[in-house]
């Protein structure tokens, strides 16, 4: 097991060590990097759902203590996933930095991932953070400036939250472990839990979330919401796991983040903020689960990049790209005829796929997630999650038939359908990598469903069609209700800094005297 | 509860914590969040610092008790990442700041909030 113990750190520094020899030679190592995340994938993947686990302490007897097991590896398969589709898709347009930064970010995720160390989680976190201060400044103009300044001070504030409930901890129990949390106050347990719930980005905490992911560039969005709020997501479910009363306490903030999010998400005309708000309520619905957080996550995740890869067609994206505009509307702004209709048809097809799997459609992987979590609730949550996945329904039904009408309406413009010219458009495609990983994403999204046979019962699969349909009604009959506007966009900083306090204190309320 | 003198010494930290909250959530411009951050995180290494110190003659041996009479090194050595981190976020703040200070020399939350 020795050669474990040297491997594992080595494994997790390996991509923080390429990211900054990138920063040296950016052409060579790009296709290095690439590869290393695919076997990071490959390897996770073939370890998720097997009972593995591996606990090493990094400098021998007081040291850092790690410990590999099944929290880690669907979030690890997850994020690697989420760098590949985004280098993918957007290799052409990466500023200077970009992929080295994604690299350093991923060695900081695989720390939190798989630390059981309080000070390592600061550390990784923070580390996370910056990464993502860069990721969101990468626009390079004033709002997204702002908005950066905005996430670092919220999390920074958040992260000294978390220092205090730390130090709180620590003169109780002796150690930073996270499983000798159980002799730690109440007061110290609020704290830790209303940092990691800001970087995470559950309700209340995450206010930031749908600012930033509506007004960031495509790929550093499909990053932020697939791998960066995943890694509060293994330290909340660890102490769920080990701590009963925080465990009961999630329930209660995710059923109200999920539900209170999704109201949002349904009254947002912005499509960009809708997945923003939409990101909020599925993280609210993960921490439901100790046992499921992660691998639901994950789900999440991969969807979530997707969406966010395909939500502009690929040349608005591109000239919202270049124009650096400030006016953060790129949506629908540009009415230019497409010149590859064939690539556009299979970007909206990702869309409406990777919406379907979000809503818990069947045959798709989000079912199967989705009813898992369902398996580990309690009945009281159980109805108000039906709640939610009918809103999230709503949701996805709006956003599916935005992507569509705006899609077709590209052909209204006098683009004649030649069966030629569709031809040469469909070799040009399959020519192209882009096609190849929606393709293999719809593929191994339809795939994974299908590995979990035991979830399909008549029952299950009914009641998943019925939340779909009845969505689309719902949707119909709050359409008329969204062309006002209903709610305003959060922007002031006060409500995002005040928040983590807020939550620690409703923490601390329920945990003391409440005790739901 | 007791107020030993170990407590009692926190309580200048907890003040300058509280201090820089209500300043944080009642600054009206960049640099004056910027500066109620600092204060809070001076605030918190120093509640590390000082939970960890100790009035004693002995070398920091581990032995059955933790703090018999020396101080533990431990929370002092840790929390030397969380200054330079520290230092690193008030770094990127600052540098947003001066790129905000171009378009508005103030840096109001009222005129960036737009």
């Amino acid at each position: 097991m020795s050669e474990l113990e040297i491997l594992l750190p080595a494994l997790i520094f390996l991509p923080a060590a390429l990211g900054f020899l990138g920063c040296v030679l950016p052409r060579i190592v790009f296709p290095i990097s690439v590869l290393m995340l695919i076997s990071y994938a490959t390897l996770a993947g073939s370890f998720i759902g097997s009972d593995f686990s591996y606990a090493f302490t990094l400098i021998g007897d007081g040291g850092i203590q790690f410990s590999v097991d099944h929290y880690t590896f669907p979030l690890v398969f997850g994020s690697s996933i989420t760098l590949l589709i985004s280098f993918g898709l957007f290799a052409r347009r990466f500023s200077h930095y970009f992929y080295q930064v994604c690299l350093v970010l991923f060695t900081a995720l695989l720390i939190s991932f798989s630390t059981v160390d309080l000070v390592s989680m600061f550390i990784a976190l923070e580390l996370v953070g910056f990464s993502a201060f860069l990721l969101i400044a990468d626009r390079n103009d004033k709002k997204s400036l702002f908005n950066s300044f905005q996430y670092l001070i919220g999390g920074g504030l958040a992260m000294l939250i978390y220092l205090i409930g730390v130090v709180q901890a620590f003169t109780y129990t002796g150690t930073f472990l996270i499983s000798d949390l159980v002799k730690a106050p109440e007061t110290a347990l609020c704290l830790i839990v209303a940092g990691l719930l800001t970087k995470s980005g559950v309700f209340l905490c995450g206010l930031w979330v749908p600012n930033i992911y509506s007004h960031a560039n495509c790929q550093s969005s499909a990053i932020l919401s697939g791998c960066v709020t995943c890694a509060g997501i293994a330290p909340i479910a660890r102490m769920s796991q080990t701590l009963t009363p925080i465990g009961d306490s999630m329930v209660v903030i995710g059923v109200i983040s999920a539900v209170v999010a999704a109201i949002y998400a349904v009254f947002e005309r912005e499509s960009g903020r809708a997945l923003g708000w939409s990101s909020v309520s599925q993280l609210g619905i993960a921490i439901l689960s100790p046992t499921y957080a992660c691998i639901y996550a994950m789900q999440h995740g991969i969807c979530k990049a997707l969406l966010f890869s395909t939500l502009r067609s690929g040349d608005q994206a591109e000239v919202a790209y270049n124009s650096h505009s400030a006016s953060g509307h790129g949506h629908g702004s540009v009415d230019e005829p497409r010149p590859l209709p064939v690539e556009e048809l299979i970007r909206v097809i990702v869309f409406v796929v990777a919406s379907l799997s979000i809503m818990g459609f069947p045959f798709l992987s989000g079912f199967v997630t989705k009813n898992w979590v369902k398996t580990d609730l309690p009945y009281e949550a159980k109805i108000i999650y039906t709640t939610a996945a009918l809103l999230t329904s709503t949701v996805y039904a709006r956003l599916i038939f935005d992507r569509a009408s705006n899609y077709f309406s590209g052909f209204k413009d006098g683009l004649s359908i030649n069966t030629l010219k569709i031809n040469r458009a469909l070799t040009d495609c399959l020519s192209t990598p882009r096609i190849w990983i929606f393709l293999i994403s719809i593929i191994s999204l339809i795939g994974f469903s299908f590995a979990q046979p035991d979830v399909y019962s008549l029952k299950s699969i009914n009641s998943a069609i019925v939340s779909a349909v009845l969505g689309g009604i719902l949707f119909v009959s709050v359409v008329g209700i969204q062309a006002d506007e209903f709610v305003k966009p959060i922007t002031r900083t006060l409500d995002l800094v005040g928040a983590p306090f807020l939550v620690a204190a409703l923490l601390l309320a329920n945990l003391l005297y409440l005790k739901i | 509860m007791l107020l030993t003198p170990e407590k009692l010494r926190l309580i200048p930290m907890v003040v300058l914590i509280v201090i820089g909250c209500f300043g944080l959530l009642t600054s009206k411009s960049i640099l004056r969040s910027l500066f109620s951050l600092d204060v809070i995180d001076t605030a918190t290494i120093s509640i590390f610092v000082l939970i960890a110190a100790s009035a004693g003659s002995q070398t920091p041996i581990v032995s059955e008790y933790r703090y018999s009479s020396y101080s533990d090194p431990y929370p002092q050595a840790i929390i030397l990442t969380a200054i330079v981190i520290g230092f690193a976020t008030q770094a990127l703040l600052c540098s947003i700041a001066l790129r905000l200070g171009r378009s508005s020399p103030l840096l109001k939350y009222k005129n960036l909030e737009k």
